[in-house]
């Protein structure tokens, strides 16, 4: 009764909140969290109502990373083989519009958006997006990447950061093709601690062979998280893959990418607060054994 | 209620056709063989299968048949199988174990069959004159939906519900009792992270301590929840090291101890698998999920390996079908969507699509007179050499008729023909036939379903093609079938499971 109503005040304010955010544009205010909560946990295998494209081919970047797009006519280049029957079938549908670069670096669940904005000017020449699978999440960090990309008119940063809704556990192959990928990051991933829910975790022997399968030979997939048993389970699948093989010590203190984890991640700051531990694993790429 | 014949596979001279849990042989020229029946119902007709099938007698092997129950840890703990009447209440009356696929080897020597809710295979030998006997029963952590044998014949390759894909060998070796942990082909050396419960190591490994382990601590833990559910995960795990404790003291523990080794995974319910063998007779895992996907993956022992995708689909895949016929490079898939595709599965390219949805719409027009379908669910796709070319038929679900696409020399698939039957069919096979006749079809309908026919039509129709057209004729004298208590409802259910596939959801 009562607090039906103070709930539903508070949702409408979210929502005027967040309706205001998308319909200013060049709005140059950061967005505030707090009308973007959302339950940390959301169920991979159930069917969300998600937008993917059906092959990485038709995905549209364009509106993602607006300052990318080549204006050119591209539609005879991609038409498929000639061999192919009849023209009365349709089967490369409209073709988006191309972007000049494609996006190399992935950022698997990534909440807040605190990674993305810390990695963005470090490689302003590298496309970086972001993946999470919660609608209000994900509009914060769109918001939030609107309004700095606003801030800085100047210098033309943020530019290369995007932020996409999707379960990467199902549909990481619809965004990316083989080998598109330089790095993948999984920080502070939901550890699901019960025992029946660790089908739901991030990293599996299974779901391994897809992150392979964006990764280009070389490239890299960046672990972080605060739980040691999350961790030691990220390692071991990590370790039992052929396909990976874990970076040194070294190395890995020698990646510059591996500080800006540790210290700008909401996750990464809030673990700060509460004094808690951070164990890092980093594994990279091998080639495909011969076949 | 009389069940109609469900599912068909023909092996060397012999044509099996299963009816309910029973598998019939019948001759080429369709004359009945003989009958093997689920076991359960010899042990007592009138119940509902339960963990009465572990004692049933298996000439080989010891049983290795395990059914998920919530009781199961209790029962697996003081070796005794819960009662009757609780298994009664466990499993429900429309999970019958159906059998839900059939499959022979190359070599027609054994057939493999899977039935449902019990999520067992079967395997059986075929003395090449339509009588079976049963080599081994397994009961898997994952219902499986689809299976498909290597070309060596050595091996069964299990793709099911949880997304993923186990080898198994068809053959048990004798030592079955020790879980094989040294095989070279194991890719996944720890218990899977997607094994569902603790007593079934998805992985040929004992139940491991390492389920004991702590998932947490108190300065990882934020919220109250999250405490809450560390301090009932500590005293669940309290109870089962004492549980295992018992275990490691009682002698007899039913855990999946047969050797199986997890292969690949989706994070979707699997659909179909098949083999695809490219010219340099490398041999690739061919998997199609309920989200869209077909994955391509090398053959064992690089499993872990995706070659490519064949993304195109906007609906399930529910069936794929490598060509036959010297034109293994191209893959035919279907399941929820308007068209067939075709594929270089290879290349993971898409070469074209077939519709299907407007023959339907047609046959449906001629049957009721207007067109009320807006969408199909392909439930078959078998391909075949037919009159000098590749002859590809396919089954919709809920569709009393049959469609004959054609693969064109340029890869082309074009419907040639709708062949309209008395009821909706459920499957599809090809008879060869001896000497220069032209090959027959077999096709099991559903005649309860069809508009007028009651029982008039056999269940199963053979079709011979005739200068006309095509003759059908009912295939007489079949096994009167065990009576079984099964409601319409909760048999078409069962017999139509392709369209629940579909995605339907509108939830954030």
């Amino acid at each position: 009764m009562g607090g039906d109503k103070i709930k539903k005040d508070k949702r409408q304010k979210r929502e005027d909140y967040r309706a205001a955010m998308r319909s200013q544009e060049g709005i140059s205010e950061l967005p505030r969290k707090k009308f973007y909560r959302q339950r940390a946990h959301a169920n991979p295998f159930s069917d969300h109502q998600l937008i993917y494209p059906p092959h990485p081919d038709q995905m549209d970047w364009s509106s993602l990373y607006p300052d990318y797009v080549v204006d050119d006519e591209p539609q005879d280049q991609h038409t498929p083989a000639p061999e192919t029957p009849s023209d009365q079938q349709d089967l490369a549908p409209l073709r988006p519009k191309r972007i000049s670069k494609d996006v190399e670096v992935a950022d698997i669940g990534c909440g807040f958006g605190g990674l993305l904005i810390a990695l963005g000017p470090t490689m302003p020449e590298t496309l970086i997006l972001g993946l999470e699978i919660r609608v209000s999440v994900t509009q914060f960090v769109e918001d939030r990447i609107k309004a700095l990309r606003a801030q800085d008119q100047d210098t033309k940063l943020y530019r290369n950061v995007g932020v996409l809704r999707a379960n990467t556990m199902k549909f990481l192959p619809n965004f990316f093709r083989k080998g598109q990928l330089a790095k993948v990051f999984i920080c502070f991933p939901d550890p699901h601690f019960k025992t029946r829910k660790h089908k739901q975790r991030i990293v599996s022997t299974t779901l391994n062979a897809e992150y392979a399968y964006v990764l280009r030979p070389g490239g890299v997939v960046y672990t972080i998280t605060d739980v040691p048993d999350l961790h030691e389970w990220m390692v071991q699948h990590l370790d039992a893959h052929p396909s990976f093989e874990r970076v040194s010590e070294a190395e890995q203190e020698a990646d510059p990418c591996v500080a800006i984890m540790r210290t700008e991640t909401e996750e990464g700051k809030k673990v700060e607060r509460h004094k808690g531990q951070k164990y890092v694993a980093l594994f990279k790429r091998l080639e495909d054994p011969a076949w | 209620m009389a069940l109609p014949y469900h599912l068909l596979k023909v092996c060397g001279s012999t044509v099996f056709a299963a009816q309910g849990s029973d598998i019939h042989s019948f001759s080429s020229a369709l004359e009945y063989i003989s009958t093997w029946k689920y076991p359960v119902h010899i042990a007592d007709e009138a119940n509902v299968p339960s963990t009465e099938a572990q004692d049933s007698p298996a000439p080989e092997g010891p049983p290795a048949k395990r059914r998920k129950m919530d009781g199961g840890k209790e029962s697996a703990s003081n070796g005794q199988p819960k009662s009757k009447k609780a298994a009664q209440y466990i499993v429900p009356a429309n999970e019958r174990p159906f059998v839900q696929g059939l499959y022979a080897t190359t070599d027609g020597c054994h057939l493999v069959a899977i039935t449902g809710s019990d999520k067992t295979i079967w395997v059986f030998e075929h003395d090449g004159r339509g009588n079976l006997k049963l080599l081994s029963q397994r009961a898997m952590p994952k219902r499986p939906c689809s299976l498909t044998l290597t070309p060596d014949n050595h091996t069964i390759l299990s793709a099911d519900k949880f997304g993923d894909v186990y080898a198994l060998p068809l053959l048990q070796s004798t030592t079955t009792t020790t879980p094989p942990t040294s095989d070279p082909i194991v890719v996944a050396p720890l218990p899977k992270s997607r094994s569902a419960t603790p007593s079934t190591p998805a992985a040929p490994s004992t139940p491991t301590p390492l389920l004991l382990k702590p998932q947490g601590n108190e300065l990882t833990v934020h919220t109250k929840r999250n405490l809450k559910a560390l301090e009932n995960q500590k005293i669940s795990m309290d109870r089962n090291s004492k549980a295992q404790q018992d275990q490691l003291n009682g002698a007899a523990h039913d855990v999946v101890v047969f050797e199986h080794t997890l292969l690949l995974g989706h994070v979707s319910m699997l659909t179909a698998i098949c083999i695809g063998t490219t010219s340099g007779s490398r041999e690739y895992i061919i998997t199609a999920d309920r989200d869209e996907h077909i994955r391509v993956s090398r053959g064992m022992p690089q499993a872990h390996v995706i070659e490519g995708f064949c993304l195109g689909h906007e609906d399930f895949v529910s069936r794929l079908c490598v060509a036959p016929g010297g034109k293994a490079r191209i893959l035919i898939s279907g399941g929820g969507d308007d068209d067939l595709f075709v594929w270089d599965w290879a290349r993971g390219q898409l070469l074209g699509k077939a519709g299907v949805l407007e023959h339907v719409r047609r046959a449906v027009v001629a049957v009721e007179g207007e067109a009320s379908t807006t969408k199909v669910a392909v439930s078959r796709v078998f391909g075949c050499r037919w009159e000098g070319a590749t002859g590809v038929f396919v089954v919709v679900e809920r569709v009393p008729a049959l469609f004959r696409y054609e693969l064109l020399e340029d890869n082309t698939l074009c419907h040639r023909e709708t062949i309209p039957l008395p009821g909706n069919v459920l499957d599809v096979e090809m008879i060869e036939a001896s000497g220069v006749a032209p090959p027959r079809l077999l096709v099991a309908v559903d005649p309860g379903a069809s508009a007028e026919g009651l029982s008039s039509s056999s269940s199963l129709i053979l079709l011979d093609k005739e200068e006309a057209g095509w003759r059908q004729s009912n295939v007489e004298n079949l096994p009167a079938g065990a009576d079984v208590n099964i409601s319409t409802k909760e048999l078409q259910k069962i017999l139509y499971s392709t369209e629940t596939l579909r995605k339907s959801s509108d939830f954030d």
